[in-house]
C-alpha cells in the first residue's frame, strides 16, 4: 500500500481553475508533491529534469493534445513508464481507445468528484494509505 | 435568423454571422464568451447546484459542474480559432428567485467571477443579482447580447446528475 504522500504527482491543463481543483483533491487524498503546468510541453520538460510517479493530464489542450503528451511520454526512454491518466469529456470515446492503445494507464471522465479520481489512483497505484 | 436556444446544461458555440443564442435564467449563470478577432463566440448556461431540502453538498462538488460548463465553451471556441488570451465574457442571471434558495444565485455569479478571473479573461458586462428572472439573447458573430428582465417564473430545473465513470 503506497502512502498517496511519497507519490509525485504532476498536473496537466490549460485551465487554471481546473489544475487547481485537482491540486486541492489530491491534497485532499493526502498527495503532498503535487506541481502543476498549463500545457504539455512545459510538462515534459518539468518531468524529464525532475521525475515523477504519477502524470494527470487533460485531453483537450491547445498546443498539443493529451494523446500527443501521452506518446511523447510513452517514447521517452527515462520517463516513459510514468503512470498516466487522462482527463477527457463524456463523449470521447475514440479518444480513450486511442489512448489505451498508446498505454493509458486510466481515464476520468469529467466532471468528476474527487473519491472518482482516487479510485482510478488506487487502480493504479493500490489502495492509497 | 437562426436562433438557438439552450437550456441548463448546455451550451452552443456559433462562427457564422445571424445566429442567435437565446435563454432564460433565473438563479442560472449564462455566460457569453467571444473572441472578437476571429468571431467566434457562443453561451452557456449552468447551476453550480440545488442542494436539495436537508442535504449538505460539499462547495467543491458544486464548482466542477461551472467549471465543466466553462471548459466546454472555451474548448469549443478554441476549437473554432479562438484564442483564451482575446476573449472576453458578459455574466448574465444569478438571480435570488427561488425563496428557500436564497444565496445560490449569488453563489453562482461569485463563481463565475471567480473563475474568469483566475482565466484571465476580461469580463465585458455583467447583469447579475436580483429576484427576476432574464432572457438572454446573444449574437456571438456580430458580438451583440441583449438582456430582459421577465416577469414570469422560470421553472427551476434540478442540478444535473452526476455521471463519472470510465474503465479501461
Amino acid at each position: 500500500m503506497p502512502a498517496a504522500a511519497a507519490i509525485k504527482v504532476m498536473v496537466v491543463d490549460d485551465q487554471a481553475s481546473m489544475r487547481a481543483m485537482i491540486r486541492r483533491a489530491l491534497q485532499d487524498l493526502g498527495f503532498k508533491d503535487v506541481r502543476d503546468k498549463a500545457g504539455p510541453v512545459e510538462a515534459l520538460d518539468a518531468v524529464k529534469s525532475d521525475r515523477v510517479h504519477l502524470i494527470i493530464s487533460d485531453y483537450n489542450m491547445p498546443d498539443m493534445d493529451g494523446l500527443q503528451f501521452l506518446e511523447a511520454v510513452r517514447k521517452d526512454p527515462v520517463i516513459g513508464k510514468t503512470v498516466f491518466i487522462m482527463l477527457t469529456g463524456s463523449a470521447d470515446k475514440e479518444i480513450v481507445q486511442k489512448a489505451a492503445a498508446l498505454g493509458v494507464n486510466n481515464y476520468v471522465v469529467k466532471p468528476f468528484a474527487p473519491a472518482a479520481l482516487k479510485e482510478k489512483i488506487e487502480r493504479v497505484f493500490g489502495e492509497l494509505t | 435568423m437562426k436562433r438557438f436556444p439552450i437550456v441548463q446544461g448546455e451550451y452552443r458555440v456559433v462562427a457564422e454571422p445571424g445566429v442567435m443564442i437565446t435563454t432564460l435564467l433565473g438563479s442560472c449563470i449564462a455566460v457569453c464568451l467571444r473572441d472578437p478577432v476571429v468571431r467566434v463566440g457562443g453561451m452557456n448556461h449552468f447551476l453550480l447546484s440545488e442542494p436539495s431540502p436537508g442535504s449538505v453538498v460539499d462547495e467543491a462538488d458544486m464548482q466542477r459542474y461551472g467549471i465543466h460548463a466553462m471548459e466546454l465553451l472555451i474548448n469549443e471556441i478554441m476549437k473554432l480559432g479562438g484564442l483564451r488570451s482575446r476573449m472576453r465574457a458578459q455574466l448574465y442571471g444569478g438571480a435570488n428567485v427561488v425563496a428557500g434558495l436564497r444565496g445560490i444565485g449569488h453563489a453562482n455569479a461569485a463563481f463565475a467571477r471567480r473563475f474568469l478571473e483566475t482565466e484571465g479573461i476580461a469580463i465585458g458586462h455583467a447583469d447579475i443579482g436580483g429576484r427576476q428572472a432574464r432572457k438572454v439573447e446573444f449574437l456571438p458573430f456580430e458580438g451583440k447580447a441583449r438582456c430582459t428582465l421577465v416577469a414570469e417564473p422560470v421553472p427551476v430545473a434540478k442540478a444535473p446528475a452526476f455521471v463519472s465513470g470510465g474503465e479501461l
